[in-house]
């Protein structure tokens, strides 16, 4: 029962199951793809932010090209006074953390470096000719400016502590007829806008590298430029993992469950507008273009994923439940139904058994019927037969004896006297006769054996001196094709068999070569046996219904008592069989014998 | 059986036949009685009579049960020869016991008169021969 419930529950959950997988699959390629799309724009709005801040600086940067400066100027010395605002300028705006202008040769000029927040310390000019932003910052022509690689901070060739990323933007400046006489060097303070970069509001990683794949900064770190001051592992792989892979356009891609995100970040050769007027831009030079890229690792996804996994889980674990239910009580009906049928079934292989016992029955009904009939025909028989027979002899003799006790004449006395010894006789001959069908009649148990019919015959009909002789006064035939074995009482069939030929003899014609013949048939599943002679034959018309009744005698020329027949019928009966006769005048009968 | 006969009996039991000649001849002297044992018997001589245009008894007392012929096969043949018989002829059919089936039978038969049970008394006979010769015995 149960293997059946869980055959019919596998076979309705699997397709379902096959369709909760699709679903999953399905949705999960959705919701990843979806947040690619988001971090796609969270990315490009964020690298958005840092152009902007990025602009913001160069923006500040060239406001200072943008003043007319003394021809022979010296901020520290002879332009002290006039440095004055602009020092108060500079200390207010906090994201300066260095502000330099530089001569032509690369001397510092004019050196303010933040000390606090409103702090500055001015002076202690250096030579930076050699420094890259400064030979890069000298080829700058009018509207150009230069913004560096971000760096930790160096002071004379050291990384200062505590750590400082920067980056650094450069610009020329001019005297009031356009003499190029130096450079403004403005040190802007980046950790602001990198942590703004990486700011977040989902679990994603974000980071910053330069085209050469350094990282600048990730929000995996704790600290930016990591290689630079070597605290980490240089490798980009091991801080942003084997699914990222560099790419030289923008793109979006998913890999083993990891969304990426690069964008390029290009300041070199950008143009960037500035003041009311579109025409007037300023080109920027940079040494180094930056890559944005954000990721969504798998554990966010899984995160996304989970209701729709906890959904289907839940649809999955109720489907299961409900499928269980209904399967259970699908197989308990069928169980119910075979059983049902089962019984059914039974039942009426008990009934057919009952109704050929019935049959049987029946039939065994019908036989006891037909042979209390016959026995009822029989009493009846014996009956008419002593009511009769015997009636008549006893109410002569009461007669008799009526007349003699008038009778006053002795000469008629002696003629009634005889006449009751007649009266006895007969009552004895009766009685006798009677005697031998009681016997009959009553005879409860009639001894049967299996007869050999054909040897039987052969043994009566040795019996008949007739039959002994060669001239064929008298022949018994046989055929015994069909059968030859018979159950049956000894006695009985050997009195009929002798009763038969003993007929077939006195009542046989004369000038024809007589016979009598014995043929066994089979007919409607009975044994019947056929005695056929050709004797003088009897008128069935005249005495048809007294054939084998007692006393009867047909044929005045022959002795007999007229007994045969009616011994035979009687010894039949008594057996269960029947006898039929049909008979011909001066040709022969035939006897049918049913047992 | 040559000389006419008034009353004819058939019947197998000769001690019967005995006993109703005697019980006849003390009725009436001059009734004549005749006997066959047997309906064969008797109805070769009733064809005997009809081709000798002799006319028949006026009674015939029937046994049921005979040898060679029974009483119903003698009425049968009796049936047959009817046609050519003048007079009228009283046939009572004489049983020692009459089963239903048997009575049954013999009201069936136009050409019986009657049916009588053995033994046949005196006041029996004489009440039947009242009606058929219309005399006072």
């Amino acid at each position: 029962m149960w293997t059946r419930v869980l055959k019919m529950l596998v076979s309705l959950y699997l397709p379902l199951f096959a369709l909760t997988l699709f679903l999953y699959f399905f949705q999960k390629d959705r919701q990843i793809n979806q947040l690619a799309v988001y971090q796609n724009k969270a990315t490009t709005f964020k690298k958005n932010t840092f152009m902007e801040d990025s602009y913001t600086f160069l923006r500040d940067t060239h406001y200072w090209s943008t003043l007319n400066y003394p021809n022979d100027f010296d901020p520290m010395n002879k332009h002290k006074e006039l440095m004055l605002p602009f020092i108060n300028l500079i200390k207010k705006i906090t994201d300066y953390d260095q502000f330099r202008f530089i001569d032509l040769n690369g001397q510092e000029i004019f050196r303010a470096v933040r000390y606090s927040q409103d702090s500055l310390i001015i002076g202690q000019l250096q030579n930076k000719k050699e420094r890259d932003y400064v030979q890069s910052g000298l080829n700058l022509k009018k509207d150009q400016l230069y913004i560096s690689q971000i760096n930790l901070n160096r002071e004379n060739g050291v990384i200062e502590e505590p750590k400082k990323a920067v980056v650094r933007t450069v610009a020329p400046i001019f005297t009031s007829n356009n003499q190029k006489i130096g450079l403004v060097v403005i040190n802007f303070k980046v950790k602001r806008i990198l942590d703004q970069l990486k700011s977040k509001i989902v679990n994603t990683n974000i980071f910053l590298l330069d085209k050469e794949n350094n990282v600048i900064s990730a929000s995996s770190l704790p600290e930016d430029l990591p290689y630079e001051s070597k605290n980490f592992t240089q490798d980009y792989k091991d801080i942003l993992g084997t699914t990222f892979f560099p790419h030289e356009t923008d793109t979006t891609y998913i890999a083993n469950d990891h969304i990426w995100t690069q964008l390029n970040i290009a300041l070199n050769h950008t143009k960037i507008p500035y003041g009311a007027s579109q025409n007037d831009t300023i080109e920027v030079i940079s040494p180094t273009n930056l890559v944005l890229a954000q990721e969504t690792p798998p554990s966010v996804i899984k995160s996304y994923l989970q209701p729709v996994y906890e959904s289907l889980l839940t649809f999955n674990f109720i489907s299961v439940l409900v499928l269980l239910g209904f399967s259970y009580v699908y197989q308990k009906n069928r169980v119910q139904k075979e059983q049902f049928y089962l019984e059914l079934k039974e039942k009426n292989k008990m009934l057919l058994k009952s109704k050929d016992q019935l049959q049987e029955k029946n039939v065994m009904v019908t036989e006891m019927n037909n042979s209390l009939e016959i026995r009822n025909k029989q009493l009846s028989d014996f009956n008419y037969l002593i009511s009769h027979n015997l009636r008549a002899p006893v109410t002569s003799m009461s007669l008799i004896v009526e007349m003699i006790n008038k009778e006053k004449n002795p000469e008629t006395l002696d003629l009634l006297l005889p006449k009751l010894d007649q009266v006895a006789k007969s009552i004895t001959n009766l009685t006798q006769d009677i005697n031998e069908y009681v016997s009959i009649l009553d005879n409860k148990e009639i001894k049967l054996t299996e007869i050999n019919v054909p040897e039987l015959i052969h043994k009566v009909k040795h019996e008949f001196t007739e039959t002994l002789l060669d001239n064929g006064e008298f022949e018994v035939k046989q055929n015994f094709e069909a059968w030859e074995q018979l159950t049956y009482s000894k006695f009985y069939l050997q009195s009929i068999l002798h009763n038969f030929i003993s007929n077939g003899i006195k009542y046989r014609r004369k000038n024809v070569s007589s016979y009598i013949m014995f043929r066994s048939a089979m007919e409607n599943n009975k044994k019947v046996l056929y005695v056929e002679d050709n004797g003088i034959g009897l008128n069935l018309d005249q005495h048809g219904e007294n054939v084998f009744k007692l006393y009867k005698r047909f044929h005045r020329n022959v002795s007999g008592k007229g007994m045969g027949l009616f011994l035979v019928k009687s010894q039949l009966e008594a057996l269960n069989a029947t006898i039929e006769i049909e008979s011909e005048v001066g040709i022969g009968t035939i006897f049918k014998l049913i047992f | 059986m040559h000389t006419k006969s008034n009353i004819l009996l058939v019947d197998d039991d000769e001690l019967y036949l005995f006993l109703m000649e005697r019980t006849i001849h003390q009725i009436s002297n001059t009734l004549k009685v005749g006997s066959f044992t047997d309906g064969e018997r008797a109805i070769e001589y009733i064809t005997q009579c009809t081709n000798e245009k002799t006319p028949l008894p006026e009674v015939i007392f029937l046994d049921i049960n005979m040898p060679f012929l029974d009483g119903w096969g003698f009425l049968a043949e009796f049936k047959k020869l009817k046609p050519q018989i003048s007079n009228k002829v009283n046939i009572y059919m004489v049983s020692s016991s009459m089963r239903e089936f048997d009575k049954k039978r013999a009201a069936n038969l136009e050409e019986l008169t009657g049916y009588v049970i053995k033994p046949v008394d005196k006041g029996q006979l004489i009440e039947i021969f009242k009606t058929i010769y219309q005399e006072n015995w």
